[in-house]
């Protein structure tokens, strides 16, 4: 079933019979999935397929919903994340995110930065200006920017706000950054240069990505794993899951008969 | 063509109730500030450096209005020393911790008349507490009159901030407390300098708390401390109405046109940073 073969590649998370509920309702139903360093894995499906539920329970910020709860295990490293011992606090710090809609606070780009330089203890002026530029650079935001760093971000364009927001989460260096469908709210020049961002990124960081757009999963990612109704149906190379969808579901969701 | 003739109509109706809207809001803010100007035009003749500088002399026919400019200035100081932190707090807590209950509560007090207020101010702190009529029995009192207008305003503008923004911050590895008092605060800073500025406006104006809890009549010294009792603007200027009928008339208008200009200038400064939040 799973031929994901990468016997060259580090693995970094892995998620073992997890199911994951909101209150009464599983939303996640005992998935099984490989992330691999440095790679850009999709998790593609129709909307309500749990695959936002499954990415938001891989830094744990789904705990902030009061009837969340979780069974089996997500290994980050070879340590579960809902262990007891746990500091949600690292963990969120190394396993970055960028959500759906920009998500800019409501103060200047370079506290935008800041805020989150602040938290991980780097507040030395000099150092703090130095991220925040080579953090701006790495999201492609920097040429832009770069004389208004004062400027209210909620006043950048929509594209903008969610490059700054990608800045923000590389600035204190995660290993792993999330990606909440992040281009659904973008039009289709300012999602373009998210996507080639996102797959310069990976050189970097390893990559989970949601989606419900198979042209963007075959466009950056490197492995694609389809979700239906709470399942992981199937996962393998991007490539070889368009060419060669093995579950009749998938194939009706790569012909777009369902979505 | 026809359903085009047809919207025009429609639109040209439209275009009628809102000219009388229009008007109607005109003569609605004509009103006021005609009322304004009553208050204020009459006392500026007696403006000037003895009127601002003196105590009232010679049963109110002559001196100043000084004790009563800083005994409003000291009482409201001390509300609002005692209001903006307490309100800013209060408002967060609601906010950020889902008491919907003590919300209600706080919706019920900001509706209590300040009469009622001036009351409980007597019983718990003047005469409890043992504060007696004075400086520190009146701010407090006016603090918690004020109280519910600053936390429910904190309340609703943290409130508004979207569930987004704070799972963002949390994304990052900040913990509540710095999501509250580093993210959230300072989104929310103009609308506390608002509020608080609108608080001070109607600390300065309030009347029946403070005969109940701080105003004196008269007095002869300056307080000496925040235990002793002051006079006031507001207060001076029912016990010049109510007291002194017309011969201290003049101390009357000027005293209303003080306490008018100060709230002008203090709504003018919160509409200023309210537009300028916008």
């Amino acid at each position: 079933m799973n031929s994901m073969n990468s016997d060259f590649n580090e693995m970094v998370i892995e998620i073992k019979d997890f199911s994951a509920y909101y209150g009464p309702k599983k939303a996640v139903k005992n998935a099984n999935l490989k992330v691999y360093k440095n790679k850009i894995t999709a998790i593609m499906g129709p909307s309500g397929c749990g695959k936002s539920t499954l990415l938001r329970s891989i830094n744990r910020i789904n705990d902030l919903l009061p009837d969340f709860k979780v069974d089996g295990e997500i290994l980050f490293h070879g340590k579960n994340i809902y262990d007891k011992d746990i500091d949600i606090y690292t963990l969120r710090r190394r396993i970055g995110m960028v959500f759906q809609k920009p998500t800019p606070f409501p103060m200047s780009i370079y506290d935008n930065i800041a805020y989150g330089l602040k938290l991980i203890g780097i507040t030395d002026k000099k150092e703090v200006k130095e991220r925040v530029k080579w953090s701006l650079e790495k999201a492609a935001l920097w040429s832009e920017v770069k004389d208004e760093l004062e400027k209210n971000a909620t006043r950048l364009s929509g594209g903008q706000q969610q490059r700054l927001c990608i800045a923000r989460a590389i600035a204190i260096e995660p290993e792993v950054i999330l990606f909440d469908e992040p281009t659904s709210a973008l039009d289709p020049v300012a999602t373009q240069k998210i996507e080639s961002l996102i797959e310069e990124l990976a050189s970097e960081f390893t990559i989970i990505i949601v989606t419900h757009n198979i042209g963007q999963a075959s466009r950056i990612s490197d492995y694609t794993v389809f979700m239906y109704q709470g399942e992981i149906v199937e996962q393998n190379y991007t490539s070889e899951i368009l060419r060669n969808p093995q579950h009749e579901i998938t194939q009706q969701f790569l012909s777009g008969k369902i979505g | 063509m026809n359903e085009l003739t047809m919207k025009s109509k429609a639109s040209k109706k439209n275009t009628r109730a809102n000219k009388i809207l229009r008007a109607l809001s005109y003569l609605v803010s004509a009103l006021i500030v005609l009322l304004f100007l009553m208050a204020l035009i009459p006392g500026l003749k007696y403006w000037n450096i003895q009127f601002f500088t003196q105590f009232p002399k010679d049963g109110m026919t002559a001196g100043g209005i000084f004790p009563a400019i800083l005994g409003s200035f000291l009482i409201t100081a001390v509300a609002l020393a005692i209001s903006i932190p307490l309100g800013i707090l209060l408002g967060v807590v609601l906010s950020e911790y889902n008491l919907e209950y003590i919300k209600f509560v706080v919706t019920i007090l900001s509706g209590i008349p300040s009469v009622v207020y001036g009351l409980f101010g007597l019983g718990l702190f003047c005469i409890t507490m043992g504060m007696r009529t004075s400086i520190l029995a009146g701010g407090l009192t006016l603090s918690l009159m004020v109280l519910p207008v600053i936390s429910s305003s904190v309340y609703e503008t943290m409130r508004s901030i979207p569930r987004e923004l704070r799972e963002a911050a949390y994304a990052l590895g900040a913990r509540k407390s710095e999501v509250i008092f580093e993210m959230l605060l300072p989104a929310v800073k103009k609308t506390i300098i608002t509020v608080s500025l609108v608080s001070a406006g109607r600390a300065i104006g309030e009347t029946a708390p403070l005969i109940l809890t701080a105003a004196v009549f008269y007095a002869t010294n300056l307080p000496r401390n925040l235990l002793s009792p002051a006079m006031t603007l507001p207060t001076h200027l029912y016990f010049l109405a109510a007291a002194y009928g017309q011969k201290a008339r003049w101390m009357a208008e000027g005293t209303a046109s003080i306490l008018i200009l100060f709230v002008i200038i203090v709504y003018t400064i919160a509409f200023a940073f309210r537009r300028e939040e916008k």
